[in-house]
């Protein structure tokens, strides 16, 4: 068996012989984890995953996905994978024969089809929608049965672009639980979201992709550390102490800060260097007579990463 | 048991048309035509619409049947082809595309969805004839040439169809351009009349090159002339004109890249 489930070298693609799409593209995955592939629209994304599931060609570089050569070995890789498209997809059929034609179509035996279906229905919430034709379902619950569909099947590599669109938070945190405890078990995943929260949870490494290339790869706490190593400090001062932030600026002349802002009551500063800074904040402010009812520190997020990023 | 690709695929396509609107589009619509319209020119005549070709008079019904189980493979042929375009509007020929299966197989899949329909809608509706009823002959030769005529001009059909969804960039277009094929290709035929003296010139022109003017006489011939020469003919031209649009077909297929 590889190492590598997902390893893409140099990849390079043009629709219109001008500009690339992918530029380039560099990256592996290996087996049980969850890669998060990031970036903004056009970035490459749904690019990458229609020349990794064999769907278009490339016009250079190379791949494998679970070991079969990406421009050579096409069958033997949708032999093995999975795909969520970002789009819809589904049969003109009622949910549960959409469950039971993609068994057919995965050679599934019946008894296992019967079995995967209700486990898969109970999980994803759609018992009560299965003699529902897909045409009369709303988007949410399409996009539950396309992802749970999906699962009809065993494989050994999963691509899931954009799978949780349109989910609410509670279906969202399902799916996702789901996909955690399939990797666990073994499951190579790549997983493309524009929701960066989701991505932190979800993700073992995440590549961050602009211009049709990995411009930052690493787990969620090295993209951090990396380059959202601001962190934001929010004071919340007594009512009786009204200031203005000239007088804020003024009180924190020998203090080292990123951002300063002061909005009624509440200060909010924006440093690289809380923790050397923190206990002169608390004097300074103690010293100056101003009353602290409640201070608050947030850590980067990975928004924060990405907009610096993409934007570098 | 392992079931073949194609034939996984055959299965899923039936699954997905055995519903209420392909259904009426396919039995529905001709069963009117063979009762409501035979029944009608029947009546305006006061004892009753003959037609007489070959030297042989006929009742209009007799004359009607086999034109209306011809267009089974119309029928058929357009819910076939149709399927590569509801599969790329609605994201499953990608789905299917990365999944097991090669281009072919899913070809096959339309052919194979296109012929089971046709086959099954004609004896359904050669049913309903004999219930009008219609005196037919029933020879050997008569049925192979019967199943031959409507396997072809079903392929035949099925490729018109899939170049259509191959070409067609929106749902209005691809809707125009069969509705009119529809009325053109079915009415402009002899599906439903013969061709007379009195026939306007232009419209013997279209119905000789119209595909189901063949189908109609070779179903005639194998129900009531009897099969001859010219019957052949009609088979050979239908083959062609089949291997012509096949090959049409698989040129289209083979640069559709994704959904519309």
């Amino acid at each position: 068996m590889p190492e590598n489930y997902i390893e893409i070298e140099n990849l390079r693609k043009t629709y219109d012989g001008k500009k690339f799409a992918l530029d380039g593209l560099t990256f592996n995955t290996v087996k049980g984890e969850i890669y998060g592939l990031l970036g903004k629209n056009g970035a490459g994304k749904s690019t990458s995953i229609k020349i990794m599931t064999t769907l278009i060609g490339f016009n250079s570089g190379r791949g494998s996905v679970a070991g079969y050569d990406i421009a050579k070995e096409a069958s033997k890789i949708r032999k093995c994978i999975g795909v969520v498209q970002q789009e819809e997809s589904y049969d003109f059929a009622t949910v549960e024969n959409n469950f039971k034609l993609a068994g057919l179509l995965w050679e599934v035996g019946r008894e296992e089809r019967d079995s995967r279906m209700s486990e898969l229905m109970d999980l994803f919430g759609l018992e009560e929608i299965r003699k529902k034709r897909m045409f009369d379902l709303s988007g949410g619950q399409k996009k539950r049965v396309q992802v749970a569909r999906e699962f009809m099947h065993d494989m050994k590599v999963i691509f899931l672009d954009e799978p949780t669109v349109g989910l609410d938070p509670i279906m969202r945190r399902k799916i996702l639980d789901y996909i955690r405890q399939k990797a666990n078990k073994g499951l190579t995943v790549l997983f493309t979201t524009q929701n960066l929260e989701e991505a932190d949870m979800i993700c073992d490494r995440i590549g961050i992709i602009d211009d049709g290339k990995i411009v930052e790869e690493g787990t969620s706490s090295q993209l951090k550390n990396r380059y959202g190593n601001l962190r934001t400090l929010t004071i919340w001062i007594g009512n009786d102490s009204i200031f203005s932030k000239e007088d804020i600026q003024k009180v924190f002349s020998d203090i080292e800060f990123d951002e300063l802002d002061v909005r009624d009551n509440v200060i909010t500063i924006i440093t690289k260097k809380l923790e050397k800074n923190l206990g002169n904040i608390m004097s300074t402010l103690s010293n100056n007579n101003i009353q602290v009812e409640r201070i608050n520190v947030e850590n980067p997020t990975l928004d924060d990463v990405f907009i610096k990023v993409v934007q570098k | 048991m392992k079931i073949p690709a194609f034939l996984r695929l055959t299965i899923r396509n039936v699954v997905v048309n055995t519903d209420m609107g392909t259904m009426i589009f396919m039995l529905g619509l001709p069963t009117l035509y063979l009762f409501v319209m035979g029944f009608m020119f029947q009546g305006i005549v006061p004892n009753g619409l003959r037609i007489n070709q070959n030297g042989i008079d006929i009742p209009y019904t007799t004359f009607l049947a086999p034109g209306i189980i011809a267009l089974q493979s119309f029928t058929a042929g357009n819910i076939g082809g149709g399927m590569l375009w509801s599969d790329r509007r609605w994201g499953m020929f990608e789905q299917i595309m990365v999944g097991p299966f090669r281009r072919f197989e899913y070809l096959l899949g339309i052919i194979f969805v296109s012929i089971f329909f046709a086959i099954v809608g004609s004896l359904i509706m050669l049913a309903f004839a004999l219930a009008i009823p219609v005196s037919f002959n029933y020879t050997l030769i008569g049925v192979i040439t019967f199943l031959l005529a409507i396997v072809i001009g079903t392929i035949l059909f099925s490729s018109l169809f899939l170049i259509i969804s191959g070409i067609a960039k929106s749902m209005q277009i691809y809707q125009t351009i069969t509705i009119v094929l529809f009325f053109l290709l079915d009415f402009a035929s002899t599906s439903f009349y013969s061709i007379t003296s009195s026939t306007p010139v232009w419209l013997v022109y279209i119905a000789d090159v119209n595909p189901l003017t063949y189908i109609s006489n070779i179903l005639r011939d194998s129900f009531i002339y009897g099969v001859n020469y010219q019957t052949f003919v009609s088979l050979g031209i239908i083959f062609a004109g089949m291997i012509v649009l096949f090959a049409i077909s698989m040129r289209v297929f083979r640069n559709i890249r994704s959904g519309i």
